[in-house]
């Protein structure tokens, strides 16, 4: 096995409304995906129908070698994007009930909710109801029941949104532990510092339809010359009408070049040498936040040449 | 399998321990003997509470009873020490009734008594005039009344009157059952009650119990957590252990009362009333009898979100529970009338039927149990596989219920 997930052409519709549409994807195992796209674009729906909760109208799936998650439920952690527990079960009930729902049992089960417990600091809540809980307490509390059977796949809805930093960060180096151990995440969110953070690849979705996906260097590469950044003193301003230039914000000493697509920054750099002395040059590379909000922003298309792999 | 289990454990360890279903299992038939004793005890309080002598006027126009009738009152003292009444003779003439009402009215008077002078030789009445209208007082001063005229006209005849008692005795007679000669309970409505006791056991046990499915449904559908089971077990794993759940807490209230119901019996000599053979019956239809009313409220719950909605849905399915609620009483008193026969084939509501028509009626046909039963179980496969349909589309529908029709497309189209 080399892909824990391949989605063909998946698609679903909701009466007249599209909610993913053509949406393939391939997901290497032991990778870490970062899911995003803005709210209502198909990242619940898509997730869901990899958990076999719904069905596509269209399209194939292979989930860890097998046609449908519902064969391997056991090997597949979920956490939904709608947090619930049952509210007048205790903490331990909980994980013991959840952890015995994915197969484990016994010594075993009694021994890794003891464990969890005790790694985000719930120990002494163990014989609390969860009606008790904060917020932050329930969500890692359910976070840890999606991860307790020590699933190949992890497949997280927001796993991050409502949470505190300090809880944040829990949850990324619980993150990490998994991924060191060779776990498979994928994970949705809006928050792109994250997934850069977090991230091997990433998919972003828009309006049900993929925009782009590739390794976290891949997306950046894909618009790494599309800005340069010159100081220095000359002409500045007429480094606006150099060739393949498209944007120019200037000040004093310092200029913001948007080039257009396929133009290559030393040529750029060479022209510009012309015109005035370099006291630095830089290629910007372009965090996700950006593109972001260039390809949402839009008309969701994706910009010529950023859509080959 | 394993994980049916599992949800059927948490289930049932959910309901069993919430208050009200500890309470309903203990406090159900504490109330029951609580307000059989209770009643028994009011009224012998009530006995005995201390109260106003209360005075009589009588005019005794044959002249002939007023002897006979202080007799008569005074054994009711003696048997009433609180509540005495006393006597005050009036000679005819002596005072109108005019003076009598307006004595009544002052307090001095609880009431007079007017005897006509023929009372004891023709049928000469007598008017009784008290101030309140309690039943059980004045049905006892008739009945006093008509003891000592009796006793005047027996001894005007010659005739005495412990020989009249003596020769009016009743003979004991001790009921048996035809088919085993073993002794009945001769508590006529100790006999009558007992199918209606049969049938609200496995009416609680059914109805009451399998509500709790519909409520614990819409619970997990409106805190989410149905996902997060979804994604470890299939709809029909989590419907199937769910109703399993459910149906183990309806057995052990079935259990904890019908064994209350057992040694109780055994206890208060009416054993014949809560036999083997009608436990055995009840758990056999209770068990087809849940599992049909939970796969239909199991189809519901799933469609719905809120609670009003579901409940609007059960609304015809409770009518048709009404059914054995009122015609409980002719059925029991006519078992194998037509009419009980027919409704005993009609499914949500045929446990409840024959329950009532089997501890009414020991020689109810077995084809009826066994066509009964394989009616029920049959619909029972029915309603499972239809709810199946819907559950697996409904557990994931949020916003407005299906209407009746759009479940029947679920079932037709999936």
């Amino acid at each position: 096995m080399t892909d824990a997930l391949v989605l063909e052409g998946i698609t679903k519709r909701f009466g007249n409304f599209t909610a993913v549409d053509d949406f393939s994807l391939r997901m290497p195992v032991g990778q870490v995906l970062g899911f995003l796209g803005p709210n209502g674009a198909g990242k619940t729906t898509t997730l869901r129908m990899v958990m076999s909760i719904i069905y596509p109208d269209a399209g194939r799936m292979t989930v860890l070698d097998h046609p449908n998650a519902a064969e391997v439920k056991d090997r597949i952690g979920y956490l939904p994007e709608e947090r619930g527990l049952y509210r007048k079960m205790t903490v331990q009930e909980t994980l013991r009930y959840f952890g015995r729902l994915k197969g484990l049992r016994g010594p075993e089960l009694r021994r890794r909710v003891d464990e969890y417990l005790e790694r985000i600091g719930l120990a002494d809540w163990k014989r609390k109801r969860v009606e008790t809980l904060s917020k932050g307490m329930s969500q890692k509390l359910q976070f840890i029941a999606a991860i307790l059977h020590q699933p190949e796949l992890v497949i997280l809805d927001e796993p991050f949104s409502g949470l505190d930093p300090l809880n944040v960060d829990m949850l990324e180096r619980l993150l990490g532990d998994l991924r060191r151990r060779g776990t498979t995440v994928v994970f949705s969110t809006h928050q792109m510092s994250q997934a850069e953070r977090m991230c091997d690849r990433i998919v972003l979705i828009n309006r049900a339809r993929k925009v782009i996906e590739g390794t976290l260097h891949e997306v950046r590469a894909r618009f790494a010359t599309r800005f340069v950044v010159l100081d220095g003193e000359g002409d500045l301003e007429a480094l606006r009408q150099l060739g393949g230039v498209a944007n120019a914000q200037i000040t004093s000493g310092h200029a913001r070049l948007e080039l257009a697509d396929g133009i290559d920054p030393n040529v750029v750099l060479r022209a510009a040498l012309e015109k005035m002395r370099i006291a630095r040059f830089e290629v910007q590379r372009p965090d996700l936040q950006e593109i972001f909000v260039k390809l949402v922003s839009g008309d969701g298309k994706m910009p010529r040449g950023a859509d080959q792999e | 399998m394993d994980k049916i289990l599992a949800i059927a454990r948490r289930e049932f360890l959910a309901t069993v321990r919430t208050k009200a279903f500890i309470l309903s299992v203990v406090l159900m038939p504490a109330v029951i003997v609580g307000a059989l004793l209770g009643t028994h005890w009011v009224q012998k309080l009530a006995e005995e509470e201390k109260m106003p002598v209360r005075r009589f006027a009588v005019i005794d126009h044959s002249g002939k009873v007023y002897d006979d009738l202080l007799a008569q009152l005074a054994a009711f003292n003696a048997q009433r020490p609180n509540q005495r009444f006393e006597l005050e003779q009036i000679a005819p003439g002596e005072a109108s009734e005019d003076a009598l009402r307006a004595r009544v009215n002052k307090g001095e008077l609880y009431g007079y008594l007017i005897l006509a002078a023929d009372a004891v030789d023709a049928d000469g009445g007598c008017v009784l005039a008290r101030k309140d209208k309690q039943l059980e007082i004045g049905r006892e001063l008739e009945e006093r009344i008509n003891n000592a005229v009796a006793a005047v006209r027996l001894h005007e005849s010659d005739i005495d009157p412990t020989k009249i008692a003596w020769l009016r005795r009743r003979v004991p007679i001790s009921e048996v059952e035809a088919q085993t000669g073993k002794a009945v309970t001769t508590n006529v409505i100790a006999q009558a009650m007992t199918p209606f006791a049969f049938m609200f056991l496995m009416f609680m046990g059914t109805f009451g119990i399998s509500q709790g499915l519909l409520t614990s449904l819409i619970e997990e559908k409106s805190n989410r957590v149905i996902e997060v089971l979804l994604s470890a077990v299939s709809p029909l794993q989590l419907m199937a252990g769910k109703i399993l759940g459910t149906a183990l807490v309806g057995f052990l209230l079935l259990t904890v009362w019908g064994s209350v119901g057992f040694g109780s019996a055994q206890q208060y000599h009416v054993a014949d009333l809560v036999t083997r053979y009608r436990l055995t019956i009840a758990a056999l239809y209770f068990v087809p009898g849940f599992l049909l009313l939970s796969a239909l409220l199991a189809a519901i719950g799933s469609a719905c979100n809120e609670l009003k909605d579901a409940q609007s849905m059960v609304f015809p399915l409770s009518l048709l529970t009404i059914i054995p609620m009122i015609f409980w009483f002719y059925i029991s008193q006519n078992p194998a009338s037509t009419v009980s026969i027919a409704l005993s084939f009609v499914p949500p509501i045929a446990p409840f039927i024959m329950i009532l028509r089997i501890c009414s009626d020991p020689d109810t046909p077995l084809w009826q149990i066994v066509s009964t039963l394989a009616v029920l179980w049959v619909s029972v496969v029915a309603a499972m596989w239809a709810a199946g349909k819907v559950f697996r589309i409904g557990v994931l529908m949020y916003g407005k219920p299906p209407s009746l029709r759009e479940l029947a497309r679920w079932v037709r189209y999936t």
